[in-house]
């Protein structure tokens, strides 16, 4: 019975029938059809469609980590202490006899997660906070951006680190920082589209039949500058990542044992002489996975954007 | 406009030739040293840490310093301030003469009032070298060069405890800095004025601490024009330095990376038997390590010869008994704790504690301690408890055990003096708590008696049953984590020359004697 639901319940003797899949199909047919030529267009941009394959790489991996990791991530084994990567450990062990394949597999989960977490703490916030703003406009407008600027106008990571310290090290307030960080991001880039929507006639005819504010910003202002916020919210996955590994490097993020990627450089920089595969693998994953992000935002924004299209 | 980026120009490619320059350490009379922590505190009356004593010694005479036999550092003692000294038949009055001419750096002489002043100060500020020095009852100045010191109850290593850091020589003018009646000790925390043959010159916290040779010291003059000390946090940075000779003595180096240093012909790798022990310090105080039980299973928890296996590589021995090998006083046959989880998990049981968070705080002080604190998280996870790591910069981790304001801490100790008492009466006497010595703030008053009557008899063998028979209790009791006893290893260039260890004087060096090739 998939893809079928049972419409108002309850109210009449006779259920309605309804086919999920059809009706959404028929209500959303123009983003549907944009979206499949959104798909054609990004399938022939290389640079695409490998960001595409990392990203995709990465999510496989993080959710498999607990079936295909040949360790557990935590569980010490002084014997096998630095082992350098060979045989049962790919990429050898660290300081305490960790394997740091493993590890890395489970750090995936952890840096994944966070950007996600703090994509949709930050983008849902920034997206509401500028789409009210835009559309408001005036005085509320004026101090709202100015807020924004504040924030802007330190670097994020300097930013990040300040608050990470005063709210005490930890995974979830390294999540807070960051998450705090980027709001002004999400809520710029929606206020200049917002200002733009605002003109349009359908808000005029919402308006003239009655509708307020809130409502015209959430059933109009804010669907109108969803694609935006998603191509915004992949490119700063990769800057999101990098800061929070960064917090982790300065102690301000994950705690140990965590396998966090950022934490793992940072004790196994310390071995770096010796043992170069302990920072060196975590740090290649970092960078494969902010590449990643990266080229497929910018090829993301590039589809998306009418003026470049053909 | 022109002339101005010329100028530039100029400036930086100059800047540039400079660092391409060796460093300092290629200059015959500076010694530079590379340390992993910055300085807590200079103040001899105050201070109980060996890396603050590391600055302070060198800057400040005593009566008696320790003797070298044969380029190694030993117990017995040779006259320094003072020329001579007589005692009484029942060693319990010491008369010391001091020798003539010595000054101070703005010319008050260092005489009989000076040896009163620096002594009757750190007793009565009552800090942890108040103990050290613990065993005088009054100090008094009988003319401008005698001085007559007369202890409690006669004790063996007295003459000992007189060439420890806490019996450094202050000048008495220092209390023309005293502020609200604190015997200068705001001043004397980040200023020196002693007669030794060095003085500071520079302290840029977290970067480096310079002391300069004098001039005119009365005794025989250091070859060193200058000593360096650098805080360099990262192992690896220490090692990268002492390789290109940017520093001449490393001493934080992960035990890691010392056989590769082994194998550069230019670097020399000492290695010396120490007593010096590290351990964790429980609080006692703290209401979840109130009960002996879990103090027992945390011990229990550990995996001991993993570590000094792995971690250590060998380079140490798990401690049995509070009292070092090597120290009177050790007993050999005292109870030690063995890892056994399911022992450890019937010991939390018992208490009522099966789920226990804990805290333990720890600094970079030594490069080891990152490990250790991960590993004992780990073996404590295996026993149900869960340990939260904090690191913290050495100084602030100081003051939260000197205030009691921790659950468990690692920490580092080695004796000043070759007496149990160092280990015994320092660390479970519960009128020591904090820094001076009782870091666990563990008070059980049977073991005050023993100890307390362990230190006021001079007979070796009373002392020695006394001392074993709390040894039993405290074993019990568990109030500190005995982890091991290591080798001090100190990797140096091999033109340092002339370089002294004493066990007694751990990560202190003998600067004034030390020269380079």
């Amino acid at each position: 019975m998939a893809g079928e639901r049972i419409g108002a319940w309850g109210r009449g003797k006779r259920p309605l029938r309804i086919n999920v899949f059809d009706e959404f199909r028929r209500q959303y047919a123009w983003q549907i059809r944009e979206l499949g030529f959104m798909v054609r267009l990004l399938g022939r941009n290389p640079s695409a469609v490998a960001g595409f394959a990392i990203i995709a790489g990465m999510v496989a991996m993080a959710l498999a980590a607990p079936v295909l990791a040949p360790f557990n991530p935590i569980q010490i084994s002084l014997g096998d202490r630095l082992l350098p990567p060979g045989g049962a450990h790919w990429f050898g062990t660290d300081e305490l006899g960790r394997d740091i394949l493993t590890r890395v597999m489970y750090g995936a989960r952890i840096s994944l997660w966070i950007g996600v977490i703090v994509v949709v703490i930050a983008g849902g916030l920034g997206a509401v906070i500028g789409a009210v703003s835009g559309y408001l406009g005036r005085r509320f407008d004026d101090l709202i951006m100015r807020v924004m600027d504040v924030i802007l106008s330190f670097p994020p990571l300097v930013l990040a680190m300040a608050l990470a310290a005063a709210l005490g090290p930890s995974l979830n307030n390294a999540i807070l920082a960051v998450a705090f960080v980027m709001i002004p991001k999400f809520a710029r880039m929606v206020r200049g589209e917002a200002l733009a929507v605002k003109e349009k006639q359908f808000i005029a005819a919402a308006r003239a039949s009655g509708a307020g504010s809130l409502w015209i910003v959430w059933h109009h202002v804010l669907p109108n500058c969803l694609s935006s916020v998603i191509v915004l919210g992949t490119l700063i996955l990769g800057e999101t990542i990098l800061i929070a590994a960064s917090l982790s490097f300065i102690g301000l993020g994950a705690q140990p044992p965590t396998p966090e990627w950022g934490a793992m450089i940072s004790v196994g920089r310390k071995f770096l002489m010796d043992q170069w595969w302990y920072a060196t693998f975590p740090g290649v994953f970092i960078l494969v996975t902010v590449i990643g992000f990266n080229i497929f935002g910018d090829a993301l924004r590039d589809v998306l954007d009418p003026r470049i299209r053909r | 406009m022109k002339t101005m980026t010329m100028r530039w120009a100029v400036g930086i490619l100059f800047a540039v030739l400079a660092a391409a320059v060796p460093g300092l350490a290629a200059d015959k009379e500076t010694l530079v040293v590379g340390v992993s922590s910055d300085v807590h505190t200079l103040d001899p009356a105050v201070s109980s840490d060996n890396y603050d004593w590391r600055q302070i010694y060198p800057a400040y005479d005593r009566l008696v310093k320790y003797k070298v036999v044969n380029g190694e550092g030993s117990t017995e003692v040779e006259p320094m301030a003072a020329e001579s000294w007589t005692v009484s038949p029942d060693s319990l009055v010491w008369t010391f003469k001091i020798r003539k001419g010595i000054k101070f750096d703005d010319g008050t002489p260092l005489d009989a009032k000076a040896v009163t002043f620096s002594f009757e100060r750190v007793l009565k500020i009552g800090k942890g070298p108040a103990d050290n020095i613990g065993a005088i009852k009054t100090v008094e100045a009988v003319d401008d060069t005698t001085v007559k010191i007369t202890l409690k109850s006669a004790f063996g290593p007295f003459l000992q405890t007189l060439a420890t850091d806490a019996a450094s020589i202050v000048n008495p003018a220092v209390m023309k800095h005293e502020k609200n009646g604190d015997l200068a000790q705001a001043w004397l925390a980040q200023n020196m004025d002693g007669s030794g043959p060095f003085k500071m010159t520079e302290w840029s916290r977290g970067e480096r601490f310079v002391l300069s040779a004098k001039d005119n010291y009365w005794g025989a003059k250091p070859a060193l024009k200058r000593v360096i000390i650098r805080f360099m946090r990262e192992s690896s940075d220490q090692r990268m330095a002492l390789e290109s000779g940017d520093i001449d003595i490393a001493e934080g180096i992960l035990i890691d990376q010392i056989p590769a240093l082994e194998k550069n012909p230019n670097i020399v790798v000492r290695r010396f038997p120490s007593q010096l022990v590290e351990y964790v310090y429980i609080n006692c105080q703290n209401p979840k390590l109130q009960n002996k039980l879990v103090r027992q299973a945390l011990n229990t928890a550990v995996d001991y010869p993993g570590i000094i296996t792995h971690v250590l590589r060998g380079n140490g021995v798990q401690m049995r008994g509070p009292v070092p090998k090597g120290m009177w006083g050790h007993k050999a046959d005292v109870f030690q704790f063995q890892r056994n989880v399911a022992k450890g998990k019937e010991l939390l049981k018992q208490a009522g504690a099966e789920k226990l968070d804990l805290t333990l705080i720890y600094s970079e002080r030594r490069p080891s301690w990152e490990q250790i604190a991960a590993i004992l998280q780990s073996n404590f996870a295996d026993i149900g408890v869960n340990l939260k790591l904090e690191l913290m910069a050495n100084p602030t981790l100081r003051e939260k055990v000197d205030r009691g304001d921790f659950e468990l801490c690692l920490g580092a100790w080695s004796p000043d003096y070759a007496d149990p008492s160092m280990f015994m009466n320092f660390w479970f006497d519960s009128n020591n708590f904090g820094l001076p010595g009782n870091r666990s703030r563990y008070k059980n008053e049977q073991v005050d008696g023993l100890v307390r009557k362990a230190l006021a008899l001079s007979d070796v063998a009373q002392r020695v049953a006394l001392y074993n028979q709390a040894q039993e209790i405290i074993m019990q009791d568990a109030p500190y984590i005995l982890l091991y006893q290591t080798q001090t290893i100190v990797p140096m260039r091999a033109w340092v020359k002339g370089y002294v260890y004493n066990p007694m004087l751990e990560s202190m060096y003998n600067f004034e004697s030390i020269s380079k090739q």
